[in-house]
């Protein structure tokens, strides 16, 4: 699993949910307005089942699932921990 | 009489769901007029219950439940829909109570706190909705706050229309900590909390309606489940998702119930020589009715199989299952009153159960309304039709 992959695959299934193609990896995905309220827990479950880690309740941290980037680094670092 | 299960059911769901039904057909629907009347679910169904595991239906195996699919899950409460939808109400409570607690409890509090909801030791309830907030939950005013030294949180606030508040023993509530969502595990017998019964309801008679206020309530920290400022981000709509997910089953058993008994009257009912079924206005409102539950048993199956696969359609597939079965299954009783006419109308008649009880899915865990907007958001926002703030172009 590198960054690339992983960025990729989380910018498509955010854009899929909310179809915005400009979209910036860094861009506040709450703050902007684009998501719905299912939004969030759609997107921890995507990455559960995509990336096969466990969110748990020590991981409920808006910084973790704010942008593109942020879920990036959030998955290799759960993905890291249980290799 | 209707069609037979979906043809996918493994050989476990169909066994199962043979069970639930006799279970609903010997102990459930012989009693349920009455429970209606008597606005009060009798001790003896609700120990019955309890005594077949089925209230934990979908905790896991290792905290004392059936560690059943979402299928399981929704077949369960179909069958006891056609019968009762008072009892169902306590299947949907529990699970909606239970499922936060399962998806974001600690360790302590999953071995605390499933082992008697799954055994139906312990009934539960969840505190959602109060008395000038419903599906706004950013407005809601219970408040939590820290008592000194931090042990305890301190609760209080009222909410309202809460199904089984007057027979739950233990309640999921969701209120604020300095602004922050959260929801927290508070058993009933807390010096502070008191519950008012709500009656005289138009369906749901007997599901045990209450208000309850928290004055002072001391709760420990130890009982809030997740963490405190995802309470409605990440708590709620997994209990709501599994609300969803057996409301729609609920109201597809209902459905089934208004045509079996359509078709039964259909064909014993005659004008002079001939069976009611014989007329095509007749058969035009069974075929509708029909027709409306495959499509809703699609559509129910559908939002059970991904919430099984984990999919992160779950959320949205179960908001168009309880959207879909629970509008077919107002119509549908509606349809079926009128096919038994003053026979349908009266108390003896399921049907009259159902068109009371129908109406009633099409409010609860969200309206009717509330869906269509989250509906008609997601999928215009796939389009990209929104704009930045959801608001149209």
């Amino acid at each position: 699993m590198n960054t690339g992959n992983v960025k990729e695959t989380l910018r498509g299934f955010v854009t899929r949910s909310i179809n915005f193609p400009d979209l910036g990896d860094d861009d506040d995905l709450f703050e902007s307005g684009l998501v719905n309220s299912l939004f969030a827990i759609q997107l921890m479950t995507f990455i559960e089942k995509t990336f096969s880690v466990e969110v748990d309740a020590d991981d409920l941290d808006i910084k973790n699932f704010r942008s593109v980037s942020a879920a990036t680094d959030f998955v290799l670092k759960k993905s890291a921990a249980t290799t | 009489m209707t069609r037979p299960v979906p043809h996918w059911l493994d050989d476990a769901q169909q066994s199962r769901y043979a069970q639930f039904k006799e279970f609903v057909r010997a102990n459930v629907e012989p009693f349920a007029a009455d429970w209606e009347r008597d606005q009060a679910l009798s001790k003896k169904v609700l120990s019955q219950l309890a005594a077949t595991g089925w209230l934990g239906a979908t905790v896991p195996v290792q905290y004392g439940g059936k560690g059943w699919d979402a299928v399981t899950f929704g077949l369960l409460n179909e069958a006891f829909g056609k019968g009762s939808p008072s009892v169902t109400s306590v299947l949907t409570v529990q699970a909606m109570h239970a499922m936060p607690i399962v998806r974001w409890g600690t360790k302590e509090q999953k071995s605390k706190w499933l082992p008697p909801l799954a055994s139906g030791e312990r009934l539960a309830a969840i505190a959602l909705t109060e008395p000038g907030v419903g599906s706004a939950l950013q407005n809601f005013t219970t408040r939590y706050s820290r008592e000194a030294g931090g042990g305890a949180l301190r609760l209080n606030g009222v909410k309202r229309w809460i199904t089984c508040a007057q027979i739950a023993d233990v309640f999921l509530v969701f209120g604020k900590l300095e602004d922050q969502p959260i929801a927290c595990i508070v058993p009933r017998e807390s010096p502070g909390l008191t519950v008012e019964p709500i009656r005289e309801l138009m369906g749901f008679r007997a599901a045990g309606l209450g208000q309850i206020t928290f004055r002072d309530v001391e709760v420990p920290v130890a009982n809030i489940v997740g963490k405190a400022g995802f309470g409605f981000s990440h708590i709620a709509p997994v209990g709501l998702h599994w609300g969803r997910i057996s409301t729609a089953c609920h109201a597809l058993g209902m459905l089934r119930g208004c045509v079996e008994e359509s078709v039964a009257y259909a064909a014993s009912r005659r004008i002079g020589d001939q069976p009611i079924g014989e007329f095509g206005m007749i058969r035009t409102i069974i075929a509708r009715m029909a027709t409306d539950l495959q499509a809703a048993t699609l559509v129910c199956m559908n939002a059970c199989r991904s919430e099984d696969d984990h999919s992160a359609e779950a959320f949205e597939d179960a908001f168009t299952a309880k959207y879909f079965a629970s509008r077919a299954a107002v119509a549908a009783a509606s349809d079926a009153v009128q096919i038994k006419g003053a026979a349908g109308v009266h108390e003896s008649s399921p049907t009259s159960m159902y068109y009371r009880s129908c109406k009633v899915t099409e409010i609860i865990e969200g309206t009717t309304q509330i869906h269509e907007d989250m509906l008609g958001k997601a999928i215009l926002g796939r389009s990209g039709t929104l704009t930045q703030g959801g608001g149209g172009k």
